[in-house]
């Protein structure tokens, strides 16, 4: 998303039109180029202690995760207003028990 | 002493004569006086504006292009969904109104120019307009708001049929946007309506049709799609940058596509030029892959399970994503 500076000066960004001059910081998608993201999620577990309170076990409650990633668009910097998924994918992770 | 005045008053009216001669042949802006606006002269109300480019005669021969067109921003243009509209009320009201040198106080002291950050693209034809129509244009821009807040049906209905009767029609584009370099090609005549073909054209109004040499060219959309700041304006506005973004980002990387071959060819939705809220549009826009699988990280006896999520995305389009 394009984060436009405002009357074309400082670190403040601008919002409507009448403001927006320049560009301070894009983390939008450059034309061409292949983006990259990473993330790690953890399954839900729950942790075992001991009478000193030291974890000595993290149990794992589901070995099954349902992924759900979605490319979003936010034109107005918000979910509230007129947000739109541009792509979405579903998956099923495991992991042994 | 008689006849030296005498000469030196038949010089002078030599230079006279040729600087009268000078201006009228090779003036700035050879053709400007066959332009729509020079013909018809500028228009005093809404009403006259929508009549100076109305483009409804186009309709009974190419009626699966009007069609097309209709589904597009480019008819709504001022309206939108009813956010461009309300966003014009907020740049008066935040922009123009409230700094200190805009010479405006009161939606009553607006004038085109100081519209023109948001007509220039929006409704570049309001150029050829008075500022009564940029004082009606905001008054039914007012208008319609009230009347939405105020739960007024038909008020709200008829201000934005007003405010849908101005647009990016055919003439518009094909007549008024079509010629970028006017000392080069010539100013675009009223009576002309410019695309492919030079010749002539069934239409009492345009009978004649001429070539826009930068119709089917990226430029054509650069006028409005944008650069960045629009540094022409007293006061500078950016809203698009698509185009900045095309030439710095794409075509500098060895892209080769113009906006037309992707957003009327390939898309093969002609005239209905989208973005992204068209399906076929945003398909071809990102390749979204995601590969994702479980794992469990250890940590000394702690034994941590994890989805790793690996997600690419990859811009297909000649400009950035989003654009703004």
């Amino acid at each position: 998303m394009p984060m436009p500076q405002k009357m074309g000066r400082g670190d403040e960004m601008g919002r409507g039109p009448y403001e927006k001059s320049g560009i301070i910081n894009d983390t939008g998608l450059p034309p061409g180029k292949t983006v990259e993201e990473h993330f790690e999620i953890p399954f839900y577990t729950e942790d075992v202690t001991d009478d000193n309170d030291r974890v000595i076990e993290r149990k794992l409650m589901d070995n099954t995760l349902e992924l759900n990633v979605k490319l979003w668009y936010l034109p107005y910097g918000n979910k509230q207003s007129d947000p739109f998924i541009w792509q979405e994918y579903t998956q099923t992770i495991t992991v042994s028990e | 002493m008689k006849k030296t005045k005498n000469t030196l008053m038949a010089f002078l009216a030599c230079i006279a004569a040729f600087v009268l001669i000078a201006t009228s042949a090779f003036a700035a802006g050879v053709g400007k006086d066959g332009t729509i606006v020079a013909k018809k002269g500028k228009a005093t109300t809404i009403a006259e504006l929508v009549a100076m480019y109305d483009s409804t005669g186009c309709i009974d021969c190419h009626e699966d292009t009007h069609d097309e067109w209709a589904n597009s921003a480019h008819a709504r243009s001022v309206y939108g969904t009813g956010r461009t509209a309300a966003t014009m009320k907020t740049a008066l009201e935040n922009g123009v109104l409230s700094w200190a040198y805009s010479g405006a106080e009161s939606p009553e002291d607006v004038e085109v120019e100081h519209l023109m950050g948001c007509a220039k693209c929006h409704l570049p034809q309001l150029a050829d307009a008075t500022d009564a129509v940029a004082k009606e244009f905001i008054a039914d821009i007012y208008a319609l708001m009230d009347a939405y807040r105020n739960d007024d049906e038909e008020k709200f209905d008829d201000m934005k049929d007003t405010l849908l009767s101005l647009n990016i029609n055919c003439l518009v584009c094909h007549n008024r946007m079509a010629i970028t370099h006017k000392w080069t090609d010539g100013y675009p005549q009223d009576g002309t309506v410019y695309g492919s073909s030079d010749g002539e054209h069934e239409d009492e109004a345009y009978p004649h049709t001429k070539v826009s040499p930068i119709m089917s060219e990226s430029i054509f959309c650069g006028q409005c799609h944008g650069l960045g700041p629009n540094f022409e304006l007293d006061n500078p506005t950016q809203c698009a940058t698509a185009y900045g973004s095309y030439l710095w980002a794409y075509t500098a990387e060895g892209g080769t596509e113009t906006c037309q071959e992707c957003h009327m060819e390939k898309s093969g939705l002609g005239h209905d030029m989208q973005s992204y809220r068209s399906k076929v549009m945003s398909d071809a826009a990102v390749d979204f892959e995601v590969e994702a699988y479980g794992a469990k990280w250890r940590d000394g006896r702690l034994v941590t399970p994890k989805a790793i999520v690996k997600v690419k995305m990859t811009n297909r389009t000649g400009h950035a994503i989003p654009d703004g």
